[in-house]
């Protein structure tokens, strides 16, 4: 699975870090980043990802 | 569809404090009549989830500049009353200094204030919780932030209050009260921070002394703009966030005794809290475009209320949404607003809910409502005047 932030979308509401920490950090402004850039994450971290996807206030993280 | 979304009724009937008591039937009655109604005053009420997102993601169109709030301001508050592209400018420079670990230094101080303020009725068999706890909470956080004594309290408090409730029978005469208030606060933070130009400390009003914005500095004005929206909407907004909290957990012990026996159920219990009860019920906007919302069409020049209270509780978004349940799956609440306005402050008033309910639990477990006690909310902001508890089974 591979996890990407529409920085566009994200305002920061800062669901997905609190949520799934292995998978999202926040950047200094508090906006979400994805630990994982440009790469796939391991499997056990695809729960995680999808409940931060599923809490996104601004339906900003893609799964694909 | 002429005159869809048009119905009789006004404002206050909407806002009202038996309504601000348990609004959630007047949401599921808004939602359920029309996603956006055009009241006769001429304001458009915007109360489902659907079409409250389409509000935020749109700026360009519902602006949150000065004439979509009287706050008795003379400049735009910073960053509220900005829109982009300025607005962006503005947000860069102030997120990091509200960002979630920057907010976590501030955990121990926070708990310690907790305590100190806990230590004063915890003794007693019970406490106004309003004037003993969620009132001074969240100006004596904001007073350690600015470097200023717990002692200016009262000075504070009489700042937020000349704006938010202004004394005064008539909108006129509140009106005055109001734009007297304003001059103080400008005031106020002009005397402070001519003091932290001669004597910088580790505070936020000089760390606003230094910052950059754009490639140059900021202005005393500048300064003073942003301590006045900080003033405005950090303190009243985390009083009525902990109200709503109490007086909910006083009345199911079930959902208290959770709180109480599993703590790191907590950070669960805030954001499912914030969406029930929606403590800021609403934010307004002002339309800078014709546009059709929702089936009804919104001109240049009207004022919009979008209600969170009612996009917070949409069954289109959320499963059993009428009931509170700390273990839902899926909250994307919307109890900070969203889009480019979200919430400045939302990582240091999560913070604080979270400490709040941390501490307090631990030290009084069990406590009710004080029998005959009738609770009172302020319509918009969902405070209490008062919110007596009695501590024990």
């Amino acid at each position: 699975m591979r996890v990407t932030i529409d920085g566009q979308a994200c305002t920061g509401h800062g669901r997905c870090y609190a949520l799934a920490p292995d998978v999202f950090d926040s950047d200094d402004r508090g906006l979400g980043v994805v630990l994982s850039v440009g790469a796939d994450i391991p499997p056990e971290l695809e729960r995680q990802a999808r409940q931060a996807a599923a809490n996104c206030p601004e339906q900003a993280i893609h799964l694909s | 569809m002429d005159g869809a979304g048009s119905e009789d009724v006004d404002l206050m009937s909407l806002m009202g404090p038996e309504v601000s008591a348990d609004p959630r039937p007047m949401y599921q009655a808004l939602r359920d009549a029309t996603p956006v109604l055009r009241l006769d005053g001429g304001m458009v009420i915007v109360s489902t989830r659907a079409t409250v997102e389409e509000v935020f993601r749109s700026p360009d169109v519902f602006s949150s500049n000065m004439s979509a709030a009287d706050l008795g301001n003379i400049r735009p508050l910073i960053p509220l009353q900005i829109d982009p592209p300025d607005h962006v400018l503005y947000r860069r420079l102030l997120d990091p200094l509200f960002a979630p670990r920057q907010m976590a230094k501030l955990e121990p101080e926070i708990a310690a204030l907790a305590h100190r303020l806990i230590d004063r009725f915890v003794d007693e068999p019970g406490c106004d919780l309003v004037s003993t706890f969620t009132i001074p909470l969240p100006s004596e956080v904001f007073l350690t932030m600015f470097g200023l004594p717990l002692e200016e309290l009262d000075t504070f408090l009489t700042m937020k209050d000349g704006i938010i409730r202004p004394a005064g029978e008539t909108m006129a005469e509140q009106d005055v009260v109001r734009k007297a208030t304003a001059a103080s606060i400008y005031e106020y933070f002009g005397e402070i921070l001519e003091k932290r130009r001669v004597d910088p400390r580790d505070d936020l009003l000089t760390g606003f002394l230094t910052a950059e914005v754009d490639g140059r500095q900021l202005t005393g004005d500048e300064i003073a703009d942003i301590c006045f929206l900080l003033m405005i909407a950090g303190l009243d907004t985390v009083t009525a966030t902990l109200d709503c909290f109490f007086s909910y957990l006083a009345r199911t012990p079930g959902h208290r005794r959770r709180v109480v026996d599993d703590p790191d159920t907590i950070p669960a219990v805030v954001e499912e809290l914030l969406r029930f009860e929606t403590p800021v019920a609403g934010v307004p906007r002002i339309a800078v475009k014709d546009i059709e919302l929702g089936g009804v069409q919104v001109s240049d020049g009207d004022q919009v209320m979008v209600v969170l209270g009612a996009a917070n509780t949409d069954d289109a978004e959320f499963a059993h949404a009428q009931a509170v349940d700390f273990g839902r799956e899926t909250n994307r609440h919307l109890a900070f607003g969203g889009g480019v306005h979200r919430c400045l402050g939302s990582h240091l008033a999560r913070l604080e809910l979270r400490v709040a309910l941390r501490e307090f639990h631990s030290r009084i477990p069990s406590y009710h409502l004080a029998p005959g006690a009738e609770l009172e909310y302020s319509p918009g902001i969902r405070s209490l005047t008062s919110l007596p508890l009695v501590f024990g089974d």
